[in-house]
């Protein structure tokens, strides 16, 4: 679980920290399951970008939802005004530079910003086959800004060079992007202890840390090297409007702790989340004097 | 005009063993579920599975021992954990796998539906950054740009013998109409050669006329219908219903253990017809909490202030 720092969990924090990097301009898109990031749409949506387009789904323009584990999905296609196969968006957004900000997770990331998802161990004998890396691949290579976010900062996942690398950021040099017509920005990770950044052919360098992390602990738990800066800040915390909004209205099953817990953490609480949003469901059948409902 | 209805059980007759089969849906949204329990009832065997994004179809294919090949950009239970079975397969070395990225894949697939034998999918000369490239010389590729010289790199057509989609309702001719998520089933219904539309309800020409901008696999496509209500279950298929999160527990809990105890769970599928599956499933009103979990679905608005 994600630990509380003061009036807030880390996973809100960072929570905060990717909302920030939303903009009203391009497509951010909305797949696999990476609760924190969306908790993250949900809030810019809510605060400074409402404008903001997300593609969830096969929904277009979806709007802010709560993230019911069961629901979100229905809800995303509510409201939302387009309707398209995944082939036309990835074409029009992945491939012709309108993505703008995405949060990919991954199981490792190096300072080439190599992404893993595909196993642990050799490829053709894994230690652990994984899911594989559906959209992060184009993802962390042709939107503007890179994000890349994980529950837990070490040097397993924060690695000296990724087992395989799923997908990577390459070109790195601004006007080596420009000329092969790739989008330029930055490369950003978030750790449940810092904020990495990587924005030219020099290292990842530490933006900022949370609470109590020191910049000393933070390239200790850091599997690559780090370029030093001196102007390293403490990053923002949530404000009590964005708390409120993430405790009470996108969040209110609390399915980004699925971010910070181990498989067997896991399953407990999942079974937990269906029992509530089932019981509401029932609750609400009910309700409505609906009889065919005796679960 | 022609009826291409055919009945649930006759799709082990037209999916034979090796065949190279393509699923739809993505995540856990709108997977033809009700037709992979088909394909283990009919003991299919050896086929190759083309999955963009597979869930519970494609792990539970692999749990019955029905798949020698799989052609996939992901495969995941999400937060019900790593996909079991692909874990065990694929880490045994009894299966083989063509793992490709997304974009790549689903362009693939476009080339197969255009018949052009490739296509390129990335920018003005943008390399490799994934070493899937170099993994898969027998799918990807480079062509000099006959305009700048630049190298760009192609991906091979991918064309599915069979396609099986699952729609919300379809005519007799197969017209067949989506209105949630339905990932790039349209994509595979283009790709495949012989195309099955599984669907919650056939329903009259006249019923598909009045929603005709709905109809994104149109019958010339289409060889097979077959009606499947709850055919997407335990996976969702927006508007119906959503995912059904007990029923996925439950199954990976039996796949997650492997053994004695995943085939026990594939003993009841195989054991069952899928009147009996939906009997057991979405007794005691379960079917219509999963509807009302649509309902459910909540957006923020007026909030913000």
């Amino acid at each position: 679980m994600s630990e509380h720092t003061g009036e807030h969990t880390v996973a809100e924090l960072m929570v905060c920290r990717i909302a920030s990097e939303m903009e009203e301009r391009g497509v951010t898109v909305l797949g696999s399951f990476t609760p924190l990031a969306y908790a993250s749409y949900m809030l810019a949506k809510l605060t400074h970008a409402p404008d903001a387009h997300i593609n969830g789904y096969n929904a277009l323009g979806m709007p802010a939802i709560e993230l019911a584990f069961m629901g979100a999905e229905a809800a995303a296609s509510k409201g939302s005004t387009a309707r398209w196969g995944f082939l036309a968006a990835v074409n029009v957004v992945h491939l012709a530079n309108r993505g703008n900000v995405e949060a990919v997770s991954s199981a490792q990331i190096d300072g080439d910003a190599s992404i893993n998802l595909s196993v642990i161990g050799d490829y053709a004998h894994p230690k652990v086959r994984l899911p594989g890396g559906v959209g992060a691949p184009e993802v962390v290579q042709n939107y503007r800004t890179m994000l890349a976010y994980f529950g837990r900062h070490d040097r397993k996942v924060l690695a000296e060079k990724v087992d395989f690398a799923t997908g990577g950021r390459f070109p790195v040099d601004p006007e080596e992007r420009a000329r092969r017509g790739l989008q330029n920005g930055p490369v950003k990770i978030i750790t449940p202890k810092a904020v990495l950044v990587r924005d030219s052919t020099a290292p990842f360098r530490i933006e900022s840390v949370h609470g109590d992390a020191t910049v000393e602990e933070v390239v200790e738990s850091t599997g690559f090297e780090l370029a030093p800066n001196p102007d390293v800040v403490p990053t923002a915390e949530p404000t009590e409007k964005q708390l409120r909004l993430l405790r009470t209205e996108i969040d209110p099953f609390g399915t980004v702790q699925f971010d910070f817990m181990s498989g067997k953490e896991r399953a407990g609480y999942l079974r937990e989340l269906i029992d509530r949003e089932w019981q509401r469901a029932v609750d609400a059948l009910a309700a409505r004097g609906d009889t065919g409902t005796c679960t | 005009m022609k009826n291409k209805v055919i009945a649930l059980t006759s799709l082990g007759e037209v999916v034979r063993d090796g065949a190279t089969v393509a699923l739809g849906g993505a995540w856990f949204s709108n997977h033809p579920m009700a037709a992979a329990r088909e394909l283990l009832r009919a003991g299919r065997r050896d086929l190759h599975v083309i999955s963009l994004i597979g869930s519970a179809d494609v792990d539970l294919l692999l749990a019955g021992g029905a798949v020698r090949h799989l052609t996939f950009s992901m495969v995941t239970l999400e937060a019900f954990g790593l996909a079991p079975n692909l874990r065990r397969r694929v880490e045994d070395g009894s299966i083989t796998i063509t793992e490709l990225t997304a974009l790549s894949m689903e362009v693939a697939l476009e080339a197969a539906g255009r018949n052009v034998p490739f296509m390129t999918f990335t920018g003005l000369g943008s390399p490799a950054t994934s070493d899937l490239v170099e993994l898969h010389p027998e799918v990807y590729g480079y062509v000099p740009d006959p305009f700048t010289g630049e190298q760009v790199l192609v991906v091979k057509a991918i064309k599915p013998e069979v396609t099986i989609v699952h729609a919300l309702r379809a005519d007799a001719q197969g017209n067949a109409q989506f209105d949630g998520t339905y990932g790039i089933d349209d994509e595979l219904a283009k790709a495949g050669d012989t195309v099955i539309v599984t669907c919650e309800e056939i329903v009259p020409t006249e019923v598909i006329a009045e929603s005709a901008h709905m109809t994104k696999v149109p019958a010339f496509l289409v060889d097979h219908v077959i009606e499947a209500p709850f055919g997407a279950h335990p996976t969702s298929h927006i508007p119906r219903y959503t995912i059904d999160g007990h029923e996925l527990l439950g199954y990976a809990a039996a796949a997650g253990a492997g053994g004695d105890e995943q085939e026990a769970y594939l003993a009841r599928l195989v054991g069952e017809t899928e009147q009996q599956y939906r009997e057991r499933v979405l007794g005691g009103g379960r079917g219509a909490v999963l509807a009302e979990l649509v309902r459910q679905g909540k957006v923020l608005t007026g909030v913000a202030s």
